[in-house]
């Protein structure tokens, strides 16, 4: 059972009876980099199901906040919670729940992209029979057996996105998932945007590509580390938009 | 999932990185052939020489060797992010540790074995005077060469901490295994094995010692 933090804000009444804990509950959240501040004092809360777009420009703290809400980076002064665990003493609970696909794709250069996946899938405990599924749905059910490093860019992403699909996580985190990718490729991260939304888990979308993005029901942004005044109101995904 | 199991997936996968790059092969036995050939050449052609600095040569080559090993051990998590992937993955943070110990240990392994070719030819070393405490010797000492490295390695992630901080730690950290690696191997090449219980008793220490706090702090070091 998760325990709840203290510091994270107060959540909201459920009809059951039962209050749902948020996906992401931010509060006072600072990570500094020797004496940089990357994240300065950040209040959020995204609750589970939503579909939540990030903007912001570059050196903004984008992909600094979305690493520390993964447990990649520990906060630096203030907390919060993912799913109701805590950031900090409960890593591996939030470890379980959440992927995030970054600037860097993880992948093992020596390894071909189905030994990745499968490997990746072994230390999850996912079943290995998906994994040549997925790698046809991403389109790189040619490409399997060949090495990472003869891939390109865009290869190397969609690999990334197969990871995300077998993962199935509650909490996905995108930070620029567009780079690199062509049309094709661009769609498929809004594919597995809307089947996430479809079936109520949470997706934080940073990206610059301003014509993506149309599914969130909201927006954030962020400059100088700081969260900046929400625009527009919550709306959960799936309901109309996705 | 156990630990052993989670530790057995992290070694085969490093297995097969080095057996796909041919790394051992193509970079660490010619450097140490290269290594061994020159101090053979600079000592000159008084065999008994030869014979009793074979095995503190040998062990040297190995040193150098493992350092290398280290550090690819680690160069494929860091290519393209990977070793963050195992930092978020549910497992236990030990058993990067033990399975990138494990995957040093057979690569040092194979690789001595061929080290131990090169020396007997080059310099006379006795492989068969005491067989049995030849081979505890290697294998106990390259246990804690393959221990301290996979707690290490994790620094030369860091380019900075790559060059300088590396070598520091390492080397005075592997002097123990090194010294008695050395004794051993010398009282078994002069077929002596049976007063080598004192070195190998040495080594399983060192060795029980490393993996013990490898098992212990490696999450911490691999932690933010």
């Amino acid at each position: 059972m998760a325990s709840r933090t203290t510091d994270a804000p107060s959540i909201a009444s459920h009809p059951d009876g039962v209050a749902p804990e948020p996906a992401i509950a931010l509060s006072g959240l600072t990570r500094v980099f020797g004496v940089v501040p990357a994240v300065v004092r950040v209040d959020l809360r995204i609750e589970q199901g939503e579909v939540v777009l990030l903007r912001g420009p570059n050196g903004a703290g984008k992909s600094t906040l979305l690493r520390v809400v993964v447990t990649a980076l520990s906060p630096t002064y203030g907390g919060g919670s993912v799913l109701g665990f805590d950031l900090v003493r409960e890593r591996d609970q939030i470890r379980r729940r959440t992927e995030i696909l970054g600037h860097r794709t993880r992948l093992y250069e020596d390894l071909t992209g189905r030994e990745n996946l499968r490997f990746t899938c072994s230390i999850h405990g996912i079943d290995l029979r998906g994994v040549d599924e997925t790698l046809e749905r991403v389109g790189l059910g040619d490409a399997a057996r060949e090495r990472v490093r003869a891939y390109s860019h865009g290869m190397r992403q969609r690999v990334a996105v197969a990871r995300a699909i077998l993962r199935q996580p509650d909490v996905l985190l995108l930070d620029e998932p567009y780079a690199g990718l062509d049309a094709e490729g661009k769609d498929l991260i809004d594919s597995v945007i809307v089947d996430a939304a479809r079936e109520d888990r949470t997706v934080v979308l940073a990206t610059h590509d301003a014509a993506r993005g149309s599914m969130a029901g909201r927006t954030l942004f962020m400059d100088g580390g700081r969260l900046l005044p929400v625009l527009d109101g919550p709306a959960r995904a799936g309901e109309g938009r996705a | 999932m156990n630990l052993a199991r989670q530790s057995g997936l992290i070694a085969a996968k490093d297995l097969r990185i080095e057996v796909r790059g041919r790394y051992a092969l193509g970079a660490v036995l010619p450097f140490a052939a290269t290594v061994l050939l020159a101090f053979g050449l600079s000592l000159g052609p008084d065999r008994t020489l030869l014979q009793r600095t074979a095995p503190g040569l040998l062990w040297l080559a190995v040193l150098f060797a493992s350092i290398l090993s280290f550090r690819r051990a680690y160069e494929s998590e860091g290519e393209d992010g990977a070793l963050e992937g195992l930092l978020l993955a549910p497992i236990d943070k030990a058993a990067v540790f033990l399975g990138k110990a494990v995957a040093v240990l057979a690569q040092l392994l194979v690789f001595e074995a061929a080290v131990l070719l090169l020396v007997t030819g080059l310099f006379g070393l006795s492989l068969g005077a005491s067989p049995l405490t030849l081979a505890a010797a290697f294998v106990l000492g390259s246990a804690g060469l393959a221990a301290v490295g996979s707690m290490f390695g994790l620094l030369a992630e860091s380019p900075r901490a790559r060059e300088a901080i590396f070598p520091l730690l390492v080397l005075p950290l592997t002097t123990p295994a090194l010294i008695a690696g050395v004794k051993a191997t010398s009282l078994a090449a002069a077929g002596r094995g049976a007063s080598a219980g004192g070195w190998l008793g040495l080594l399983l220490a060192f060795d029980v010692v490393l993996v013990a706090a490898g098992t212990l702090v490696f999450g911490q070091l691999l932690e933010d």
